[in-house]
């Protein structure tokens, strides 16, 4: 344990309260190519320390930046903590007892905790010339961050737990102005990658923006459509919020209790799955990473649940409190994955949604959305042709039923799935 | 602080940087939510961290949060920027000293977090309802003190308080769902909470979920769509604003470049983004690259007449700085981003606005936007609508999205009204988070509304 850690440990044993203590300590170099010219790096440190108090059934929370505080400091951070926890009349539950926790393997890679700085920009500007390299008539711009930090955790329930993890994200992005048309891609990691992946990033870009340059607007559809997974996280993103325990236990979410039909597919958040950016061995409060069926064969099996409202609801926490020094834990998803199915739709014929945008517009209580295509396609007779800027529309609750799975996934950042038969419209 | 200022001096020196600006920003803040008649968040805190940029044609940015690092991050962003090879150059202009506190009249900070917590207490008491399901009340105020410096000798304090407040209720009714908000801000005092009319505006939210949950959704297909002055403020913000910040236009990735100067909207639309409106929520006195934050018309009478810059993007393209650079923190580097956006008021009434409509929508509330602004497409979400037939309005339409083309959208617009309002605080994200604030008068165009019918 960290001396600040250590300080603070010590003066909370001598309050009569319950305590936890999260703490995190990393750093990031981000590096921002525009035009196919390095145009910002960055180098950032942050550090912090998160107390939360329990008292008579209420809860307290206050925080501080740095790992060096003096001992005044800390002091100061118990008492404020303490005082709202008087005051504050948020409920208090408990916190999370030590359990074993197995440990996630390749979340953590040596090689981005120690590459310099300088061969970190190196590799900027190699990718900057790698897209100066592949322009044809494009604009290129991109990015490459690299992150390590370190999380921990300790209660005084026994709970003493340190991760640290790291990052590797890549974007590009291409524009061609005339016709207009836009692509891009992105993808995160936990190990430092090779050139290929920088290669791939920016040729998955260009031609996405060429495809996108050619597409026009569809006339209106409705029927059976693919949606690529891409599209499907934005539509699975209105559905979800309905699986979190707060928003259930509050009264926001279509579903009170388990055991709602919902479709035939299943979809589990899983944060122990190897080397993925999403996965942890424990969450912000302490619980085990684990696997959960959100649904399993149709059927609402769980919720997404910290430790608080998992007691609220009579269930077990699923370890998704998630969270920085600076909050108290939320409720979110790991890693989320729709697992394959029966269809095949590699080489479909028909109409294909790849990209949406919008899907903060629509209504998750309801389920009604309405998304703008960015971009997808019509396959007929090994014939490709683009369209983009329709509407897909449609309430999720109906389409999920519709929803037939593919056989081969395919991971976009933290939501893993195949491509998916649905019935949809595009307006 | 006079030893950090005294410091990065000698750093520059030692690194041989030409440029370099350095932001310590203290905020301090307190935020109260409750759900149900159930507190969830109750906390008061304060952080100090740094932000340091230096330039050398291309940016070196480093940050930190604790004390110990500082000077550190200072001497890295220094480094940085001397490693990249960059040939961009960058607005001087001359040094500015200068302290501005946006003066407010009753400071929340006098304001107990008691009285902050029996105000969301009693606004959940009243938003109790049958078929209410769900009541969410949110209270947040902060103080953001900066002290800005930079290489030419500028040395610029600036303390802006902001004050925020809003509620929601979700209805349900044989398995149907709604819900409906409003929410008020400012970077005023707590005269703003004092001025609301809670009684009307908590009956009002309960009125509006009941509206939607008897709503059906709209048609859908291209129509004519009346946005109220809430609809018009974020149709403006996606449609527009985005696609005029200079950095977007400098990166080849807005429709809108090349086009200073022509026209792109129809006759009689002004638009204008002004951070130095008194007490909105995206106001400002100085941007975080030290430039004195000015009124800007991006559209006079139809044509685009100025790009939102900072620093960089006003050297660019030769244009006068206008001090639109912001960043959510000291964590982040400074990008163009919009403050308060508005339309001008034009000279229809409402009335006759809706007399205008043979079929369409009244379409009105904020749900938020997106844009693609290389491809020209935009989307934007209202809350609640009406179907208007032989400009009368009839049934209630369900919150809906609705999407268009940039350049189509600003020609299409048949009438503006004359009943301007910016009152509709929101944040609006480009990988970090601003306030803002925008709004207008009632205005009339066509748009692809995406409805289930």
């Amino acid at each position: 344990m960290m001396e600040a850690v250590e300080g603070l440990v010590r003066i909370l044993e001598r309050e009569d309260v319950e305590w936890e203590v999260f703490y995190q300590f990393g750093r990031s170099g981000s590096f921002k190519i525009e035009r196919e010219t390095l145009e910002r790096s960055q180098r950032k440190f942050y550090s912090g320390i998160g107390l939360r108090v329990g008292l008579k059934g209420r809860l307290g929370f206050s925080y501080i930046t740095g790992l060096h505080p003096s001992e005044e400091e800390l002091e100061k951070l118990v008492e404020r903590a303490v005082k709202l926890a008087k005051i504050s009349e948020v409920p208090f539950r408990g916190f999370p007892a030590h359990e074993n926790v197995k440990r996630v393997p390749g979340i953590y890679d040596r090689e981005i905790d120690e590459i310099p700085f300088e061969e970190a920009q190196g590799l900027a500007l190699e990718y900057a010339e790698l897209m100066r390299g592949k322009k044809a008539g494009e604009t290129i711009s991109g990015s490459i961050s690299l992150a390590v930090g370190t999380n921990g955790v300790v209660n005084s329930n026994g709970v003493e737990l340190e991760e640290s993890s790291t990052y590797m994200g890549v974007s590009a992005y291409a524009v061609l102005s005339d016709p207009p048309g836009t692509g891009s891609y992105s993808q995160n990691f936990t190990s430092l990658q090779p050139f290929e992946v920088l290669e791939n990033a920016v040729e998955k870009a260009v031609e996405e923006a060429r495809l996108s340059a050619r597409a026009e607007k569809l006339e209106p559809y409705s029927g059976e459509l693919v949606l690529e997974p891409t599209a499907l996280e934005s539509v699975i993103g209105v559905f979800l919020s309905n699986l979190y325990g707060d928003e259930v236990y509050h009264g926001r979410s279509r579903f009170s209790k388990p055991g709602e039909e919902v479709g035939s597919f299943t979809l589990v958040d899983d944060s122990t799955i190897p080397e993925l950016p999403g996965s942890y061995s424990f969450d912000g409060e302490g619980t085990p990473g684990q696997k959960t069926t959100l649904v399993g064969d149709g059927v609402v099996r769980n919720f997404l649940l910290d430790h608080t409202y998992a007691s609220f609801l009579g269930m077990e926490s699923t370890g998704n409190a998630l969270r920085t020094f600076r909050s108290t834990p939320h409720i979110g998803p790991s890693n989320i994955v729709l697992e394959p199915g029966e269809e095949s739709l590699e080489d479909y014929e028909g109409v294909i949604v790849r990209k949406v945008f919008g899907e903060h517009t629509a209504n998750p209580v309801s389920g009604d959305f309405s998304l703008t295509v960015e971009l997808g396609y019509v396959v007929e007779n090994g014939e490709l042709k683009p369209f983009k800027d329709n509407m897909l529309v449609g309430n999720v609750f109906e389409l999920l039923r519709t929803l037939r799975p593919g056989k081969e996934p395919e991971r976009v950042q933290s939501f893993i799935s195949p491509r998916v038969l649905v019935g949809g419209r595009l307006v | 602080m006079e030893w950090l200022m005294k410091r990065a001096e000698e750093l520059a020196r030692k690194h041989g940087v030409d440029y370099y600006e350095i932001r310590l920003i203290k905020v301090t803040s307190r935020r109260l939510a409750m759900s149900n008649g159930q507190l969830r968040e109750l906390s008061s805190n304060s952080e100090l961290g740094v932000g340091a940029r230096a330039f050398n044609g291309a940016w070196g940015f480093s940050s930190a949060n604790d004390r110990e690092r500082f000077e550190k991050a200072i001497e890295t962003a220094m480094k940085i920027a001397k490693l990249s090879r960059g040939d961009a150059r960058i607005y001087l202009g001359d040094p500015v000293r200068d302290e501005v506190e946006l003066r407010v009249k009753k400071p929340f900070t006098a304001v107990d977090i008691e009285e902050a917590l029996s105000l969301v207490k009693e606004i959940d008491g009243m938003l109790k309802g049958e078929k209410i399901v769900n009541r969410n009340v949110s209270y947040g105020d902060s103080v953001v003190e900066t002290l800005y410096f930079n290489s030419l000798g500028s040395e610029i304090r600036t303390v802006v308080p902001r004050i925020r407040l809003g509620f929601s209720v979700t209805a349900r009714e044989n398995g149907s769902m709604q819900d409906f908000w409003k929410s008020f801000g400012g970077t005023v005092g707590w005269e703003l909470i004092e001025g609301i009319d809670i009684d009307y505006w908590t009956s009002h939210v309960k009125e509006k979920v009941f509206e939607l949950l008897r709503a059906s959704s709209p048609p859908s297909g291209e129509m004519d769509v009346i946005a109220d002055p809430e609809l018009t403020g974020v149709f403006i913000h996606e449609a527009l604003g985005h696609a005029v910040e200079a950095d977007s236009v400098k990166n080849g990735d807005s429709i809108l470049a090349g086009k200073l100067g022509e026209k792109i909207a129809v006759e009689g639309l002004n638009v204008v983004d002004d951070p130095t409106l008194p007490g909105k929520f995206g106001s400002y006195p100085y941007d975080d690259e030290g430039i004195r934050a000015k009124r800007v018309e991006i559209i006079r009478d139809g044509v685009l007449v100025n790009y939102l810059n900072d620093r960089e993007t006003a050297e660019y393209f030769g244009l006068e700085p206008n001090g639109h650079a912001r960043a959510e923190s000291y964590a982040y580097q400074p990008l163009v981003r919009m403050s308060n956006t508005y339309v001008e008021p034009g000279d229809w009434s409402f009335e006759e606005m809706l007399e205008e409509v043979r079929n369409g929508l009244y379409m009105l509330g904020d749900k938020g936007g997106e844009v693609d602004t290389a491809n020209g497409t935009f989307t934007f979400g209202a809350k609640l609508g009406y179907i208007v037939e032989n400009g009368e309005l009839k049934e209630p339409v369900r919150d809906v999205a609705l999407s268009g083309k940039i350049l189509d959208v600003l020609k299409n617009i048949r009438a503006i009204g004359n009943d301007t309002r910016v009152e509709f605080p929101g944040y609006c994200g480009k990988g970090q988070w601003v306030p803002v604030d925008d709004g207008g008068p009632h205005i009339l165009t066509r748009a692809l509304v995406g409805g289930l019918r």
